[in-house]
């Protein structure tokens, strides 16, 4: 906030009008004293400058030559709280000198005063931009009352080091704001409430913020809204529902209710507490979905686990269409699960279970009724004439059979199998393999049993 | 416009007693047209065939024919014109809310499809034409929740759908929870009971009745674990016997920041097998640039007991997989995956085909942010293993035109070669995407790739596969109440791919 008060310094000299100088040391002879021009120092009413007739009394082609000046016509561009007249009856004692010349100088060795000799005559006794926060509105305007300055002005405020502190934007302004009026009017010499609304959602419901005058010069000095050090934790995003909850939360202070539902599908009860977007809130924090950290690359595959054991934590950012999405994929549907091309390749992917195909694709809607257009099946004619890279694959296609079962079903019906492996006729070739509990499947499904066993199923 | 129409039909098909105070609506419309090799069922005298490469009888131009002993002719699939496809569907997700009792809901979600290509075939899932994939009413309060109708359970333990009654209650505070449910069962992965035609293409056995799903499940949440069991049978109505009958148990334990340790396994109780297991531990860079996670897991599929498969002994593989995120800096994502498996055991002796009994797969991609604007990725993957092989290269580049309008090219190689058949081939993809969102309530994708084939076959059967294949996709968002733009931005700002 105090930014303000060296770039107003310099404005007030620097940012005047162009206009012929005036060399003060080439007329040092002339002139001995300041009010003789600059009347206007000490006593009211009076021009601060003079007018160019005084400088025809001399400069008027005879004597010397002519010279082009003009009083200065407009006021200057600053929000310097500065009153020669005023200063002049404060401290009787002061010269102009004082100010405007450096010690040991000669005299009309005029200068731009600056800085240092306000804060030590004010009893500042730091660097300009490290004047104490309640100090600003000594020698500045509020910027709504500095009316002169434009936006690029405000722009050009320099940011006191108070202002880059660990943790002064995450809060720390908001307890010198609040610390009372000095420090208040301090932040209005840069600020205005257009400022705040660039981060505050709460500004209408903050008395600090209303207090300061609406200009919209304010959003000169652009602020990004960084998040706190407390949001930057790898588990921030899992966890910031219980501490949204906690009574000390200040979530309102820059999210709005349409921030939650960024990424909540529902409305969640502390969503329901923020305020909605609206003009004289501030817009709050942009955010954006994105992948949590815990949604590691493979995660679309490894899921299961903890969709399974806290599905609540799902449900915060997905509804059952999303599931509903790959697990019933639909007919006409581009691919989204599988990356593009995915059809070309679904043969080696399918074999050795990239990821289980029947999860999302039930195998006779899909698989089976796809591979019939295209005459992949074995009901067909096609037939062994399918595994012709093998002369005997029919013989010896147990192991594959075993490995990849599932994929023998997307083109093979149980008819097919029961040709050989069946009790009841055929080759009786025996397909029960390793982990085959005969007992168990009698007792929970015998009649699948009789698929190939009839009536005499064996016991064992 | 159409909002007002929508809201004029509501009013006059819902009593006004009954009338709901909030609603959304999403409409997805999608439709593809997609070409394929097309095949003629044709024959060949006995004596005119010959032995192909692998030894099997041949036609003399080298298509395999399928001999049958005893029989004068052997039959063959010869090259036929090329089949058209152009499925389209529709996708209705609506919820209604405030029908004066708070905490009751509607929800239905349903789809239309249909192939309006050749008639000889008919895409997979068009049939039939319109399919409720949930219709339900909910009665939610925070310690419970009831749900009535045509639902599913989305669980590892099986993604079950059924129609019938659901009733969760929970205690927030001790982070229990405890789900119950019991209906009407549907097909696995599918909207349609188990007796529906559509699911039996080949005309094999098939159940004559629905059977009755039935399920359990507990949990318990806290920071840093959580832990839930979930039981489900299955039970054929007709004879009461077991369609399955399974159990499983998940935990999450998160010991440390960005650590988490994951594991889950499933029991087949009705054949007294474990099924998939997994155990998984996932690390995450505060920094977020950097995650990578390292897995083992066995892998078993699972049989309903109505059909002779699971007799069949399926044989488990157990793999060890690997997975590494990197973003060294923020314009560059790295990622690359690994994943080597290795099959149980048959106990099926195969001397006359050596089949192998282990793989891997490997996979990197990365992508680039150029600019605002710009963005590029690449990816190569391989994978080598029973059965199938493949390996390829993927591109692309992406350009968003102001904040609406994002255009990409994408491109792509791949080499499979198949373990079983000689039939090699590589294949060239090139392709374009559009997709435009001008505002919450719409937005448009669109996407046309050439696929050219080169199937590597030395015989007649070796024809290719080249084609145009063309999607577009309409969403329409309609809604009331709070955040009227209908359903979250959220849900259509979800990444559409793995990555």
């Amino acid at each position: 906030m105090t930014r303000a008060l060296l770039c107003a310094l310099a404005l007030c000299f620097a940012g005047a009008p162009a206009r012929a100088q005036f060399d003060h040391a080439k007329h040092a002879k002339v002139f001995p004293s300041c009010v003789g021009c600059h009347a206007g120092v000490a006593r009211a009413g009076a021009p601060l400058y003079p007018d160019s007739a005084a400088c025809a009394a001399c400069h008027d082609g005879t004597v010397e030559r002519r010279v082009p000046y003009a009083a200065p016509a407009e006021s200057l561009r600053t929000n310097l709280r500065f009153s020669h007249l005023t200063h002049v009856a404060k401290a009787p004692r002061a010269k102009c000198v004082s100010c405007h010349q450096d010690a040991d100088t000669l005299w009309m060795a005029v200068r731009a005063p600056v800085v240092s000799r306000c804060l030590d005559c004010h009893g500042i006794r730091t660097a300009h931009l490290d004047a104490p926060d309640t100090a600003c509105a000594t020698c500045h305007y509020p910027l709504a009352s500095a009316p002169r300055l434009a936006r690029a002005d405000v722009a050009r405020f320099p940011e006191p080091p108070s202002h880059r502190a660990s943790g002064f934007a995450g809060g720390g302004h908001g307890v010198l704001a609040n610390a009372g009026t000095p420090v208040a009017a301090s932040c209005a010499t840069c600020h205005s409430r257009s400022f705040c609304l660039e981060c505050h959602v709460d500004a209408p419901e903050r008395p600090q913020i209303q207090a300061l005058a609406e200009d919209p010069r304010g959003d000169a000095i652009a602020v990004t809204l960084q998040p706190p050090v407390t949001h930057a934790g790898a588990d921030f995003l899992r966890t910031h529902g219980a501490a949204s909850r906690l009574p000390s939360a200040t979530c309102a202070t820059c999210h709005t209710r349409e921030s939650c539902l960024t990424c909540h599908v529902a409305t969640p009860a502390v969503a329901v507490a923020l305020h909605s977007a609206e003009p004289g809130r501030g817009a709050g924090a942009q955010l954006s979905r994105h992948r949590p950290a815990w949604h590691t690359a493979d995660f679309q595959r490894h899921h299961a686990p903890s969709a399974e054991t806290a599905v609540q934590t799902c449900a915060a950012c997905h509804t059952r269409r999303d599931c509903l999405q790959c697990h019933r994929p639909d007919a006409a549907g581009a691919g989204a699960y599988h990356p593009a091309g995915f059809l070309s390749r679904h043969p080696a992917a399918a074999y050795s279970r990239e990821s289980s195909c029947n999860t999302c694709h039930n195998p006779g809607q899909f698989c089976v009724s796809c591979h019939k257009s295209a005459g992949l099946v074995a009901t067909g004619t096609l037939g062994s004439g399918y595994h012709d890279a093998n002369r005997f694959f029919l013989a010896g296609h147990g192991v594959a059979a075993r490995q990849s079962l599932e994929t023998c079903t997307s083109c093979h019906v149980e008819r097919d199998c029961l040709t050989c492996h069946s009790a009841l006729g055929g080759r009786r070739f025996d397909p029960h393999g390793p982990g085959f509990d005969a007992a168990r499947m009698i007792k929970k499904n015998p009649e699948v049993c009789t698929a190939c066993h009839g009536t005499s199923i064996p016991t064992q | 416009m159409i909002r007002a129409r929508l809201s004029f039909l509501l009013a006059v098909l819902i009593p006004g007693a009954v009338r709901a105070q909030g609603y959304r609506l999403r409409v997805d419309l999608r439709g593809q047209a997609v070409s394929y090799r097309g095949v003629t069922l044709d024959s060949v005298p006995v004596g005119d065939t010959v032995p192909g490469v692998g030894g099997g009888p041949v036609t003399p131009d080298g298509i395999a024919a399928l001999c049958v002993q005893g029989e004068a002719y052997c039959s063959f699939y010869r090259p036929g014109a090329p089949q058209r496809s152009d499925p389209v569907s529709t996708t209705a997700d609506f919820t209604a809310w405030g029908f004066g009792l708070p905490g009751l809901s509607l929800h239905v979600l349903a789809r239309g499809g249909a192939d309006l290509g050749d008639a000889a075939v008919s895409w997979p899932g068009t049939t039939p034409a319109v399919q409720l994939l949930e219709g339900y009413a909910e009665y939610a309060q925070p310690r419970y929740v009831i749900r009535l109708g045509r639902q599913t359970q989305a669980a590892p333990i099986g993604f079950t759908g059924f129609d019938g009654a659901s009733a969760t209650a929970r205690d927030a505070r001790l982070g229990l929870d405890a789900t119950g449910y019991l209906g009407w069962g549907l097909a696995d992965a599918s909207a349609l009971p188990v007796t529906s035609a559509a699911l039996n293409p080949l005309d094999d056995f098939q159940p004559v009745e629905r059977q009755l799903v039935a399920g359990a499940a507990l949990g318990f949440r806290s920071a840093p674990f959580d832990v839930r069991w979930s039981y489900e049978r299955q039970v054929d109505r007709r004879s009461d016997y077991f369609v399955s009958e399974r159990t499983r148990v998940d935990a999450a334990l998160r010991p440390l920041a960005g650590w988490s340790l994951t594991a889950s396994g499933m029991y087949d109780l009705a054949q007294a097998l474990w099924g998939n297991v997994d155990l998984r531990l996932a690390w995450q860079a505060r920094s977020g640039r950097a995650d990578a996670a390292v897995g083992v897991s066995r892998y078993r599929p699972d049989f309903d007991l109505w059909t002779i498969w699971g007799a069949f002994s399926p044989t488990a593989y157990r793999s060890l997989d690997g997975s590494l995120d990197l973003v060294p800096w923020r314009a560059l994502t790295l990622h690359v995956t690994g994943q080597v498996y290795k099959y149980d055991p048959t106990g099926a002796s195969a001397p006359l085909v050596d089949v192998q009994s282990s793989g891997w797969r490997f996979a990197w991609d990365g992508a680039y942010t150029l600019s605002a604007r710009w963005r590029l990725d690449a990816g190569y993957h391989a994978e080598f293993g029973p059965g199938a092989s493949s390996r390829g290269f993927t591109g692309g580049a992406a350009y968003a035109l102001g904040e609406r309008v994002n255009l990409s090219a994408h491109a792509g190689t791949l080499d499979t070669p198949l373990e079983f058949r000689v039939d090699d081939a590589s294949v060239w993809m090139l392709g374009a995407a559009v997709a435009y969102r001008p505002s919450g309530r719409w937005s448009l994708d669109a996407d046309a790739t050439r696929y050219a084939e080169n199937r590597k076959r030395p015989d007649a059967a070796g024809f290719d596969w080249n084609q145009l294949r063309l999607s577009a996709r309409v969403t329409l968002y309609f809604g009331s109440g709070t955040g009227a733009g209908g359903v979250p931005a959220a849900v259509g700002a979800m990444p559409e791919g793995p990555r």
